[in-house]
């Protein structure tokens, strides 16, 4: 419904009206559409001094385009004629008209659900098109590091640049500022920062330790920030490893926390980083496989103190039936403060509390689809939490654990485990594509890397029916 | 034809004389829509309705005619005053995309008449229709049920989740269930579906903009065991629920009312002792006989006899089935019935062959079922009616056999012309039998629903992950 329209405002009295010439077409309207692209636009600037003058504003641009942008402010949504044009002129027409905030905001994809979402675009870069790496924001938009070189896609996917970064290859990359990216490479030293818009290098940091020789050209494995504070791990050529705290805004190291010597599965580097802003915690996790099968550790810090406050060690802990199904992959939902598990032997989804972790705090999903019978288990799995949703991606195949919507009548007595429900992302087709080696959530949309595959899959929720034609 | 309304209204006012030239002009509003001017008449604008911005404009006195301002597009709006005129849409309304019409017509509070311009159920043209879109559903769950709502509108449950798509098809919405699958699906209103499962227990009439549960019915039965719903029907009042108990030794049907949700009445009440089969069987379709206020509920049952059912109908009112038979040799496959046609049809499982019994002579005498006939035999070969599905709709029956749809409509004879032709004097409706589509359409996988809502046929085959929607070329938009 378009009912946020008010209907006495489109009513207005003559006075509010306004007219416009735009490239010799005469549109006429009032002055609260003119204003409603914001205090700062052009066309809200014309709309004042319009209101003395009987003549109307001469604006020489297209008037086509222009009669797009107008539908866009009378109704906020996109007329059908916006197909007419590239997404790139209506960018620049409303950045023009000063109104780019409503054609966003028109723009965006609908909140993203995963039982209900398509492919809508893969992003290729043009050359080395393979991905190591990606990071995502939550306007939507994806630096993807691929090879030596990272290329920035904006919110409308639209690629705004390519730099290249001293790295052979970039295999860890976090966006740290608006304009500046933290890499690390898997096989040159230092955590490095380049700045996107000059494509330039800006800064880095390195793990050094004068009284300890083992500590030379320690690599960067995991990128996490915070606020104020990035947390890289360093991993040096015979596995000795650590956590560091450096602050944004000097880029200088702040405090280290979590060294290990890195001689067992359990004191492996931490292969993913992420931060808490709730507790102020960083959860790390490293997995390794091997001939016996999976082993890893999830530990979770209190930076300020550098002391481990919880950890799981797997094989080893938690409940005997799980013995030997260690997990594979591990992510944080930070918004509902969940640690999600997919374990390596059966499949199953793990989920634990972060608020009451404990000796063995995982509730184990109950999987109710009968299409999926016959999956998860000894496969390659990857697990990403976005949006309350937990996507998972095993071998090809992408699957969303979402939360049921629960009535008035939704007891508390249920279990927590019975809310989820599992099901597939993809068609079989999609599945064929690839192994999928990395998700990514940003915005509304979801990012999917597989392996050997070139370019990166957009995923979104649509409000709108895709209807094949039948002729 | 509201046009025809408004134009001998005016004519009139001209022609009786006595009213001043001004009066008549006085009847002409003129309006500004975006910097475009339009004339119409108070009368055509009113077709608005009341709550509508137009009808607001046509009130305001002449002295204000500057502000007779609206800021919204032209060419939108002057498609909507074409359909305000006519109650049709104008052909140039073509080039504009469906979804920019159907928000500007919300906005001026006519949606109503833009739905019954392309999507009014007095539009379904049984012999005029074709296949013409698939709507795709995203995941891999293939559809389990569809169920139509008003004007078109579809409900899919496939997997857990519901997909609804507005009248237009244009606009979609998914859902997730508590269900793991949904096995029977009603639309309620544009905004609630009930839905039921045979492996969880309660109906669920579920929310379709958030997925929240509005209310879960469950019948308590005996042994306060669980219940699963076998088949959901309604009535413009009432819900029918058909219930099986998770011990499945007991089944009854209860009648709830459909806008409160209240429990009004259970009827057909079965407990099951000893190896009575009969009353073992719940019922599996439930529909809704409005001329004669009797609800049909046929069940069957796969036993050493082979498949055996029955069909009831039942006065709600009084609890008692008026009618029964009981279904031994060629049982349905599928059943279903035609107010329309004021008969019952049935698909036989083994025969494959339709037959029809008529309301209204049910009761007189030896009930039986009346083969239809085929005059010719499009495929020779062996006839099954296993997974054929019956509906009625309108004044036609549809059949679905494999990948087809049979179509079979009544043809109204004079009676003599038609004892003449027989020969043996005996009295019997004509029905004949078309296959629906076209060559190009023909074929595909075997169907496993039909549904049918404002002017459209939605057809779900096996291993389809997509509804196939059928209409007439003349009503697409």
């Amino acid at each position: 419904m378009e009912n946020a329209y008010p209907n006495n405002n489109s009513l207005s009295l003559s006075h509010g009206r306004v007219k416009l010439n735009v490239g010799g077409k005469l549109f006429e309207t009032t002055v609260s559409t003119l204003q409603s692209g914001g205090p700062d636009s052009l066309l809200s600037a014309l709309s004042n001094r319009a209101a003395t003058d009987p003549n109307p504003v001469f604006i020489d641009r297209d008037p086509d385009v222009f009669s797009v942008i107008l539908s866009l402010l009378r109704t906020s949504r996109l007329p059908s004629t916006a197909a007419r044009f590239s997404k790139q002129e209506l960018i620049d027409e409303a950045l023009y008209y000063g109104v780019d905030s409503c054609l966003r905001t028109a723009m965006s994809p609908p909140p993203l659900a995963g039982i209900d979402a398509s492919v809508v675009a893969t992003i290729r870069p043009a050359a080395d098109g393979f991905p190591s790496s990606f990071t995502a924001s939550d306007d939507g938009s994806i630096w993807i590091a691929h090879g030596g070189q990272i290329s920035c896609y904006d919110w409308s996917l639209a690629h705004t640049a390519t730099i290249r970064t001293h790295f052979e290859e970039v295999t860890s990359i976090r966006r740290v500022w608006p304009e500046i990216a933290a890499v690390g490479s898997e096989v040159a030293p230092g955590l490095h920062f380049y700045d996107i818009s000059g494509g330039r290098h800006v800064g880095s940091t390195h793990w050094t330790d004068p009284s300890d020789p083992r500590i030379y050209k320690a690599r960067v494995m995991a990128i996490a920030d915070s606020t104020d504070s990035i947390f890289a791990s360093f991993e040096c050529p015979h596995k000795e490893n650590s956590i560091f705290e450096i602050d944004k805004s000097t880029l200088q190291i702040v405090s280290e926390f979590g060294r290990q010597l890195g001689s067992s599965a359990k004191n492996m580097v931490a292969g993913k980083l992420t931060w808490l802003p709730e507790s102020n915690g960083v959860v790390g996790s490293s997995v390794t496989c091997g001939a016996f099968g999976y082993a890893g550790y999830i530990r979770l810090w209190d930076p300020r103190s550098g002391e481990v406050v919880w950890e799981a060690n797997e094989p080893g802990s938690g409940r005997s039936s799980r013995f030997g199904d260690s997990f594979a992959d591990v992510d944080v939902d930070v918004d509902e403060s969940k640690l999600f598990k997919i374990c390596s032997k059966s499949g199953d989804l793990g989920m634990a509390d972060l608020r009451r972790l404990g000796e063995d705090p995982w509730v184990y999903l109950r999987d109710k689809n009968y299409s999926m019978w016959n999956t998860g288990g000894n496969e390659s799995s990857v697990i990403r939490c976005h949006r309350g949703q937990v996507f998972v991606g095993r071998e090809g195949n992408l699957e969303v654990w979402s939360r049921v919507e629960e009535g008035e009548e939704g007891g508390a007595d249920r279990e927590s485990d019975e809310i989820y429900r599992r099901n597939y992302v993809d068609k079989l087709e999609d599945a064929q594509r690839g192994i999928i080696k990395r998700i990514e959530g940003g915005g509304d949309r979801l990012f999917v890397g597989r392996e050997e595959v070139e370019g990166i899959e957009v995923w979104e929720s649509s409000n709108f029916a895709v209807a094949i034609p039948v002729t | 034809m509201p046009s025809l309304a408004t134009s001998v209204l005016a004519a009139d006012t001209l022609v009786s004389g006595g009213f001043p030239r001004s009066k008549v002009d006085s009847n002409i509003v003129t309006i500004n829509v975006g910097g475009q001017t339009f004339q119409s008449t108070k009368q055509t604008l009113a077709l608005a309705g009341p709550n509508s911005v137009l009808s607001d404009l046509s009130d305001l006195h002449p002295s204000q005619i500057a502000s007779r301002f609206i800021d919204r597009d032209p060419e939108l709006f002057s498609i909507l005053l074409s359909l305000l005129r006519t109650g049709n849409l104008p052909s140039k309304a073509k080039s504009f995309d469906l979804r920019d019409l159907i928000s500007e017509s919300e906005f001026y509070g006519i949606e109503p008449l833009l739905v019954n311009s392309l999507s009014d159920s007095s539009q379904f043209d049984a012999f005029n229709i074709e296949k013409s879109r698939l709507l795709e559903l995203n995941g891999r769950d293939l559809p389990s049920v569809i169920a139509a709502g008003l004007h078109g509108s579809l409900h899919v449950a496939h997997g857990s989740k519901i997909t609804s798509f507005d009248w237009s098809l244009r606009k979609k919405s998914t859902i997730l269930t508590q269900f793991p699958a949904i096995d029977s699906l009603l639309a309620i209103s544009s905004k609630s579906a009930a839905a039921g499962a045979t492996d969880f227990s309660g109906l669920q009439i579920i929310g379709l903009e958030k997925g929240a549960v509005r209310a879960t019915l469950n019948w308590e039965n005996a042994t306060k065991s669980a219940s699963t719903v076998q088949a959901i029907g309604s009535s413009n009042d009432r819900l029918f629920t058909s219930f099986e108990s998770s011990r499945r030794n007991s089944n009854c049907i209860m009648v709830y009312d459909l806008h409160t949700l209240r429990p009004v009445t259970e009827i057909a009440h079965f407990e099951i002792y000893g190896a009575e089969i009969d009353s073992a069987v719940p019922s599996t379709k439930l529909r809704w006989v409005p001329s004669v206020n009797l609800l049909m509920a046929a069940g069957s049952h796969h036993g050493l006899p082979g498949l055996t059912g029955n069909i009831r109908l039942w006065d709600v009112r009084s609890g008692k089935a008026v009618w029964e038979v009981k279904e031994r040799a060629d049982c349905f496959a599928d059943v279903t019935v035609s107010d329309h046609l004021s008969a019952i049809f049935k698909v036989g499982e083994s025969t494959g062959e339709v037959s029809y019994m008529d309301l209204r002579t049910l009761g007189n005498n030896e009930e039986s079922w009346v083969c239809l006939r085929e005059g010719r035999r499009l495929n020779g070969g062996k006839k099954e009616g296993f997974g054929c599905r019956i509906e009625g709709h309108g004044s036609q029956v549809f059949c679905s056999r494999g990948g087809g749809v049979e179509l079979w409509s009544e043809i109204v004879m004079m009676e003599s012309s038609y004892s003449n032709m027989t020969g043996d004097g005996l009295r019997g409706r004509v029905f004949r039998k078309n296959l629906i589509g076209r060559a190009s359409d023909m074929g595909g996988a075997k169907i496993s629903s039909l549904a049918f809502g404002g002017n459209k046929m939605f057809i779900t085959r096996k291993d389809l992950q997509a509804v196939e929607v059928w209409e007439s070329s003349a009503s697409r938009l």
